[in-house]
């Protein structure tokens, strides 16, 4: 179907030279899902745009891009417009961003049905309905005649996919389609992709930066670094032994759900200006030797591997991922592991944990954070009524302490970091924060007194440069809290001396401003600043889902280190559980503004008992290791975004199990063990869930 | 008319396609380049003005009324026998210093203003708006009369009315900027830095919200150069015989009927060109910060 041969595409501008892809091969089949992965910068997208014939102004193109026979960098305009129509189809990362505002979904399905299809208006309305059926989205004659501002996050990539797949196209392409999704839903998406290979006999070429999320639904894998394709081959094989470093390390790299060691690879990808002499990943690998920086490994199937498994390594790697550093052959330039323990690199997994849990017995001593019954209301201006984003919440964070707080979007959790850090008043209840209470009827605190106690909260953003003032110095940025305290110029100037070194900062960077920086740099900039009033709790919102995988690990690293700190308590927000399970002591589960679990990290992760808790770590992707027995998946019957507020469980209008009783009264949290939960059927649930997996 | 629109564009998953980022912002630089050479010249031609004519800017030479150009005068004189090419030098300095003066303090005045409704919100924002849009309900000329009316004429009251007439619109721009920035989270991560309300306005907020401003600014100057002129024009501005171009064009508007062009066209030409030089250099800081967002 799609057969990429020897692609090359070097983008030439004024002053700006780029190797985007080198030497690119691969092919696509129909009824056959193939995954795309590697980090931004690693030619993904390009690859996406040379297959529809969209290289960006300034690029040159070598190599054979060969749809149905023909060669799409040889099309003239009109083969290339018939060859996006009805040969081609792409989903972008953004869908709403890829629909136009001002026309309804169904007018724009319906146009597209009209102009490639040859369809009446009247016929391509029905077969636009039946498309939106297909695709999963309810009552779809409402939704036609929806706007997409009208449109959740994960309806509009629903209605992208039926755009894609409304003219028939026989290669769908995706770039990166569930980023900004969470994961119920990605799991949702993501078969919505495997359906259409399944039933329509389509080829899908599914572009992600997230190999594990994608492995899933994924017949081949396509590894990509620096534009040089690094691995390929069978995705369950390479998910679970990968054989390049590489992909090694992109796996180690992501935080996973039965607690394998987060493993940092230092250093970022190159951008190349040529294509590679030698190996690209070289530099950043431990088993380089003087052949890898000088020759650059041929792509060569792999010794004793399934048919269709190649990479392009002097020194492939064998072996599962999870055995831990030890598990390169001995003798040939050390394990993976070894790489990142260059700083202290191997961020506390399982076992570091538990001997690490409550330093501080729970309830012993004054509580740096205590919540009571918080409710957050946020009134719109203009009429009653409001968005209701916490519905009495109850914490206690003792010194030293760190808890995990989890939930999907719009579950509470952006509004809980505010809450604590006093950007939102409680609408009813109480927030302590290192003696400092926070009740409802008071605004932002003002006030010097006021303002200095406040800062013994620091929080750490989810967009890392969106945080930093733009026109400020990273310098000026950093010693923001200490200049609020009052401190003389000098001091100021060696403690932010003393945050950089901890974040392996160089101290050129105070002159830059943040546009100047990369992802990895600013959060880094971030927990600086955060660290440098030596606060009694940091909050981290998500501070990780901004960033590539690699540069993800490193961040995590850091902030496993910060939030060790034996008299500091940390509080981190995530939507992906598997980074909170690395080093939290204790974890909340959010749902719709509720506590529905709470316990300590393990016991939640591997015998969660609340219905929701176990459809999150149904849904989350998971590296080769099978869920724990008392995990079994349960599965959710809506997507979020249809759950309407009810008068009782927040989640009985998804809930395979709800009863009448659910509907009706609000359950508190119910000690079971060493967690707690709020659900009236936790007893009955693993015989329910029993069934549900017997008869499906 | 319906049938015009019976067919939009369809290709809504096209991303858009390369752009001349590079040649945008290579012709910005030319347009400021010129602007700026344009308004040197005339700036120090106007402060050079006592060495590149022999006659003074009030100085009357009893011999020659309304000569044609040449001779001892190089653009003739006028009705009361002063040097027109003097006081065309002469009167760029009030003109400029007047024009630039009234800007900045229009700036001023408006940012701060922007600022605190745009940051504070609520009833004080409400407030400060509609005064805002008392001001600019008002057309120019009536708000300068009674200006005028109120303070007396002068170079001083000149500056106040056509400050006053300019400011609600960078107080709006600004007001609008501040209230796209304060919800973003560098703002918020201020404010858990324990920075006071002022440290967040001055040393945040301000300097992210001028860039606006700072495309606007040499535009305006150049409008507000001919609100000058136009109000001198009306009698409402300079008094006679300090130079200023549009009281010159006013004085001399009589003898343009009787042929004798000289009197008004060079100061004419003197507004024009620098005009131009404000409107190219505004277009040029627009070009080049279009072309950094994209």
């Amino acid at each position: 179907m799609l057969s990429i041969e020897n692609l090359s595409v070097a983008i030439r501008r004024p002053g700006r030279e780029v190797a985007a892809l080198s030497d690119v091969t691969l092919a696509v089949r129909p009824g056959e899902v193939v995954g795309l992965v590697g980090e931004s910068g690693g030619g993904k997208s390009m690859v996406a745009r040379a297959v529809v014939g969209l290289l960006p102004g300034g690029s040159h193109a070598t190599g054979r891009v060969v749809f149905d026979d023909a060669d799409v960098l040889r099309m003239d305009e009109s083969a290339l417009s018939a060859h996006r129509g009805r040969g081609v189809a792409i989903c972008f990362q953004n869908p709403r961003g890829a629909l136009s505002p001002t026309r309804t979904v169904g007018r724009q399905l319906v146009d597209r049905l009209v102009t490639h299809q040859d369809m009446s208006a009247e016929r391509a309305r029905e077969a636009a309905r039946e498309l939106f059926e297909s695709v999963g989205i309810r009552s779809p004659q409402r939704r036609l005649d929806a706007y997409p501002h009208e449109l959740s996050g994960g309806m509009a990539q629903r209605v992208m996919i039926s755009l894609a797949t409304g003219c028939a196209p026989g290669l769908l392409i995706a770039d990166e389609p569930t980023t900004g999704l969470d994961v119920t839903l990605t799991r949702e998406i993501l078969r919505q992709f495997r359906h259409a290979a399944d039933t329509d006999g389509r080829a899908v070429l599914l572009i992600s930066h997230d190999l594990a999320s994608i492995a899933q639904v994924c017949d081949r894998v396509v590894v990509l670094y620096a534009g040089t394709v690094v691995e390929s081959g069978p995705a369950a094989q390479v998910l679970r032994q990968p054989a390049h470093p590489y992909t090694r390390a992109l796996l180690r790299s992501v935080p996973d759900l039965g607690g394998r060691p987060v493993v940092a690879t230092p250093g970022a990808m190159p951008l190349l200006t040529r294509a590679p002499l030698a190996c690209p990943f070289a530099a950043r690998c431990a088993h380089a030797d003087d052949t890898c920086a000088t020759r650059r490994p041929p792509t060569e199937p792999l010794a004793g591997g399934p048919d269709g498994w190649s990479l392009a390594c002097f020194h492939p790697r064998t072996g599962p991922l999870d055995a831990g550093p030890g598990d390169a052959p001995p003798g040939s330039g050390g394990p993976v592991g070894s790489v990142g323990t260059v700083g202290s690199a191997v961020v506390a997994a399982a076992a570091p944990v538990s001997e690490a849990a409550d330093p501080a017995p729970r309830g012993a001593g004054p509580a740096v954070l205590e919540i009571d019954d918080a409710h957050v209301v946020y009134r719109s201006r203009f009429s009653s009524g409001g968005h209701h984003a916490l519905r009495g919440v109850s914490l206690r964070l003792a010194p030293g302490e760190t808890l995990g707080v989890v939930g999907e979007s719009g579950c509470g959790k952006s509004t809980l970091a505010k809450l604590i850090m006093g950007l939102v008043p409680p609408t009813s209840g109480t927030v302590t924060v290192a003696g400092h209470r926070a009740a409802p009827g008071r605004g932002r605190p003002s006030g010097r007194a006021a303002r200095r106690l406040r800062t013994r909260a620091q929080l750490v953003f989810q967009d890392p440069i969106g945080s930093l003032s733009p026109r400020r110095t990273v310098g000026d940025s950093i010693a923001e809290p200490l200049r609020a305290a009052g401190l003389p110029a000098a001091e100021r100037d060696a403690r932010v001396a003393a945050v950089l070194d901890r974040m392996e900062l160089d101290r050129a960077i105070l002159r830059r401003y943040p546009h100047e920086l990369s992802g990895g740099q600013a959060q880094r900039i971030g927990i600086a600043r955060a660290l440098v009033g030596e606060p009694d709790l940091i909050v981290f919102d998500e501070p990780t889902s901004a960033l590539d995988v690699t540069v993800q690990a490193q961040i995590l690293d850091l902030i496993a280190d910060v939030a060790a700190d034996a008299e500091r308590a940390a509080v981190f927000i995530s939507h992906d559980l598997a980074t909170v399970r690395g080093f939290a002591d204790r974890v909340v589960v959010l749902y719709l503004g509720r506590v529905v679990e709470e316990g300590p990290v393990d016991v939640v992760f591997d015998h969660p008992l609340h219905p929701y808790t176990r459809a999150l770590l149904a849904s989350a992707p998971r590296l080769g290791g099978t869920p724990p027995a008392d995990a079994a998946p349960v599965e959710l019957v809506k997507d979020l975004e249809e759950a309407d507020a009810a008068t009782g469980c927040p989640l009985a209008a998804r809930c395979p199990f709800v009863t009448d009783t659910c509907r009706t009264q609000p359950q508190q949290l119910q000690s079971h063990g060493a967690s707690q939960a709020a659900c009236w059927r936790i007893p009955e649930l693993p015989a329910l869930i029993g069934k549900q997996a017997t008869t499906p | 008319m319906a049938d015009l629109r019976t067919s939009g564009p369809t290709e809504a998953t096209d991303p858009p396609g390369p752009v001349a980022g590079a040649r945008d912002s290579r012709f910005a630089r030319v347009l400021i380049i010129t602007g700026a050479a344009i308004l040197a010249v005339i700036a120090v031609a106007a402060l050079c003005a006592p060495l590149l004519s022999s006659w003074g800017e009030t100085e009357i030479d009893p011999a020659a009324t309304l000569t044609a150009p040449g001779g001892g005068h190089l653009l003739g004189t006028d009705g009361n026998g002063m040097d027109i090419w003097s006081r065309v030098l002469y009167a760029a300095r009030l003109d400029l210093g007047i024009a630039v003066a009234a800007v900045a303090l229009a700036v001023t005045v408006g940012t701060l203003l922007g600022l605190v409704a745009g940051y504070r919100g609520g009833w004080l924002d409400d407030v400060l708006m509609r005064v805002v849009d008392i001001f600019q309900a008002f057309p120019t000329f009536i708000l300068a009369l009674a200006v005028a009316a109120l303070l007396g004429n002068g170079t001083v009251n000149l500056i106040i009315t056509i400050a006053a007439v300019n400011a609600p619109a960078y107080a709006r721009l600004v007001r609008a900027e501040v209230r796209t920035l304060r919800e973003l989270p560098f703002v918020d991560a201020a404010v858990t830095s324990g920075a006071s309300t002022t440290g967040i306005l001055w040393r945040h907020l301000l300097p992210n919200s001028l860039t606006p401003v700072r495309v606007i600014a040499p535009l305006n100057c150049g409008w507000a150069m001919l609100t000058l002129a136009g109000l001198s024009f009306l009698g409402l501005g300079v008094s006679i015989p300090a130079a200023e171009w549009g009281a010159m064009i006013s004085l001399g508007a009589a003898d343009v009927v009787g042929g004798r062009w000289w009197t008004s066209v060079p100061p004419g030409l003197a507004l024009l060109v620098c005009v131009l030089g404000f409107s190219l250099l505004g277009e040029g800081l627009q070009e080049r910060a279009d072309a950094k967002r994209r």
